[in-house]
């Protein structure tokens, strides 16, 4: 009888435990601030303003936050290594142009045009790569360097002129939804999945966040950083040449002008969302709740009508005071190790 | 570096190059059938001007934009079209980008290369007045087009829309389809441009004429198309219930609304909602003709280009001008489903009128 209560009890406290270490290590999980952030923003704004609820904002809150995903992702793929590309935006403008060129002025249809847009940025994407390695400059120099090459281009190619004959069945995947969902939200959820997948469990995931990581020590353990570095670069060209599609979808047009704001996105969105800027750190959730939590404040400030000449403080302080909740979570988490640690 | 590593470099940077070239070579933009005929009629009068040092003599016109821009093109026809009507070959620049900056640098080689007369749009509204300083010391003239510089200014005229007028206009118009009842949301453009605060100004003097009108929501910052159809998109859904209007009295948002409610109205979006904006981008002009937007206002400019030109060739035949008079207001239209075929008739004929007045009204000898 003694015995089976003692059982029972300690049945009890491993359950508690269990249930413990499963919220604990939820808690110390980077990206579980920026969850937290985002969750509490949702809950503030759907009280303050009785449209933020409705299925066209939401609907329009998912679909530039996916965006910002694919941006952010351009920008993630070289902070992982511990680069940068200062020139995401060009590489996106550029890819808008040549699908504008395709499918506008030369009449190509989306098939073509499509494709070639996206080898053109991934090109752009190679070159970065192929440069940083060859010559070892610093991605900053580089980066700042391809931006005035590809932003010229762009400029060349278009002159400043939108391109509007784009083919009506290219924006069904910008503008359409499933069940008020837009398809854009579900093909961010889909490649962040998948690249989740592939920085946890695969080889060259793996490799990546050891390169990134520290870079001499996976050099000597037999990675090819090189490599690594490159196809990075490629990466990065490859979702800033998405991004730069995806707005043409959304916009029925392709502008020019597309990608000349993206870098403070880009990084802000990637950082936020546990990135970490010295390499070796990635999460999706986390980009993904960066994305939706920057989208929110934007949106926010606009339900809640706030004056349009102060919008930009307005907009720093509640980024601050959401990435403070980070700050809050890392002192807990210390607190608590130095309590584990201090316990007989 | 191993001699096959720079070997495939060496390879790499030729395909880069020879991409880039390819890039540009193809890149036929909207514009390049009128470019082309242009240069070829510019290279023409370019050289009847060599023959003819009577008329353009000491007369050396720079038109200057700062960054590629849809405006700037149809200024350049203006431009072509002087160049075409006198003969006078007249140095376009389109610089790399909207910083002063680089303007400076640019404007200043020009000079060092014997240009003498600038038709020119301020990247920066007060920066670009130390540049116009030290240009009219050295016996530049200066005419500022599309936009004016800062007062004081030592640029002798700017030639541009009265943005305050054509923002009422626009008011006027967007009231008049609401039935003079009802909620507006403002989508300005640019904060740091002085202009936008006059436009501001404008839309709240009209608007406090009409009683049942209010300004719901002001929105600003759109720098790019992308944020402005952001903002739009978002303003749009924290008044969905309750607007109806929307005004726009700059490019980008003007595209972002006919972007905007050309989507709301495509998804069966049950309220009215009427919409006036700026520009003849090919997006709102289709929205018009949709009947998604009722109107644009149209500027002219093709008269910015023409008649910035004009007055520098008046200058520099020793005209001066008149006492107080800066502001050469180069007209607008109001564009609607009436007049979407006709309107560009309309503003040529506004600065038909404008150019027969230049010697009476502004310059004296």
């Amino acid at each position: 009888m003694v015995q089976s209560k003692v059982d029972e009890n300690v049945r009890q406290r491993e359950h508690t435990d269990s249930v413990g270490n499963a919220l604990w290590s939820v808690f110390r999980r980077s990206d579980t601030s920026v969850v937290l952030a985002t969750l509490i923003l949702f809950v503030l704004f759907s009280f303050s303003n009785s449209s933020f609820l409705t299925p066209f904002n939401l609907f329009n809150v998912s679909r530039t936050a996916a965006l910002y995903v694919f941006v952010a992702l351009g920008q993630a793929m070289v902070i992982v290594i511990g680069g940068m590309n200062l020139s995401l935006g060009a590489i996106g403008g550029l890819t808008v142009v040549v699908a504008g060129w395709c499918m506008d002025t030369m009449g190509w249809s989306p098939w073509i045009g499509v494709p070639v847009a996206m080898l053109a940025g991934t090109l752009c994407g190679m070159f970065n790569g192929f440069i940083i390695i060859k010559s070892r400059l610093n991605s900053f120099i580089v980066t700042l360097a391809s931006l005035f090459i590809f932003t010229g281009l762009v400029q060349g190619i278009s002159q400043g002129f939108p391109y509007s004959n784009i083919p009506k069945e290219f924006t069904m995947l910008g503008r359409d939804d499933l069940f008020g969902v837009p398809y854009l939200f579900f093909f961010a959820v889909i490649v962040l999945i998948v690249l989740g997948y592939v920085f946890k469990f695969r080889v060259v995931g793996r490799r990546i966040l050891a390169t990134g990581g520290n870079l001499e020590a996976a050099r000597l353990s037999g990675i090819r950083t090189d490599n690594i570095v490159f196809l990075s670069h490629t990466l990065s060209g490859v979702f800033a040449a998405t991004a730069g599609l995806l707005w043409v979808s959304r916009m029925g047009s392709a502008q020019p002008s597309t990608g000349t704001d993206w870098l403070i996105i880009s990084f802000a969105v990637a950082i936020i969302g546990g990135t970490a800027l010295n390499g070796g750190e990635f999460s999706a959730l986390g980009i993904l709740a960066s994305a939706i939590m920057l989208t929110l404040i934007k949106n926010g400030l606009i339900m809640l009508n706030v004056n349009v000449y102060f919008e930009q403080t307005f907009l720093g302080v509640i980024v601050l005071l959401a990435v403070s909740v980070e700050s809050i979570r890392m002192s807990l988490d210390s607190r608590t190790r130095r309590t584990q640690t201090d316990t007989p | 570096m191993k001699k096959q590593q720079v070997k495939l470099f060496s390879m790499v940077m030729v395909v880069t190059l020879a991409l880039t070239l390819v890039l540009a070579a193809c890149a036929a933009p909207v514009a390049a059938p009128a470019a082309e005929e242009a240069a070829a009629t510019e290279a023409a009068p370019a050289e009847a001007a060599a023959e003819q040092p009577a008329a353009a003599g000491d007369f050396k016109p720079v038109w200057y934009a700062p960054a590629p821009h849809p405006y700037f093109e149809d200024v350049r026809k203006g431009v072509e079209a002087y160049v075409a009507e006198t003969g006078i070959a007249v140095e376009m620049q389109i610089g790399p980008d909207w910083t002063q900056d680089s303007q400076n640098q640019r404007m200043e080689a020009l000079t060092a290369n014997g240009f003498n007369a600038f038709s020119v749009y301020p990247a920066d509204a007060s920066g670009a007045n130390g540049l116009y300083e030290e240009l009219t010391a050295a016996g530049s003239h200066i005419i500022n087009f599309g936009t004016s510089t800062a007062q004081p200014t030592t640029a002798s005229f700017a030639v541009a829309t009265d943005v305050k007028v054509a923002a009422m206009r626009a008011t006027e118009e967007l009231i008049k389809a609401m039935g003079e009842k009802g909620n507006i949301i403002n989508v300005l453009e640019v904060l740091e441009d002085p202009n936008t605060a006059l436009r501001k100004q404008g839309i709240e003097e009209v608007v406090a004429q009409y009683p049942d009108v209010t300004i719901i929501q002001e929105v600003a910052g759109m720098t790019s198309v992308e944020t402005a159809v952001q903002k739009v998109g978002d303003a749009l859904s924290a008044n969905i219930d309750k607007v109806d209007g929307i005004i726009a009295t700059g490019y980008t948002p003007s595209v972002a609304i006919a972007q905007v409610l050309g989507e709301y109205k495509s998804k069966d979006g049950a309220r009215t909602i009427h919409a006036v904006g700026i520009d003849t981008d090919e997006i709102v002009m289709q929205a018009i003709k949709d009947g998604v937007m009722d109107g644009t206002i149209v500027q002219n400019p093709y008269g910015h280009g023409y008649l910035s030109l004009l007055l520098l060739q008046y200058l520099s035949e020793g005209y001066m001008p008149k006492a107080d008079v800066y502001f050469v207001d180069a007209g607008f239209a109001y564009v609607n489903q009436d007049n979407l075929e006709s309107y560009s008739e309309d503003i040529l004929a506004v600065t038909e009128q404008i150019k027969s007045e230049l010697l009476d009204k502004y310059l004296e000898k």
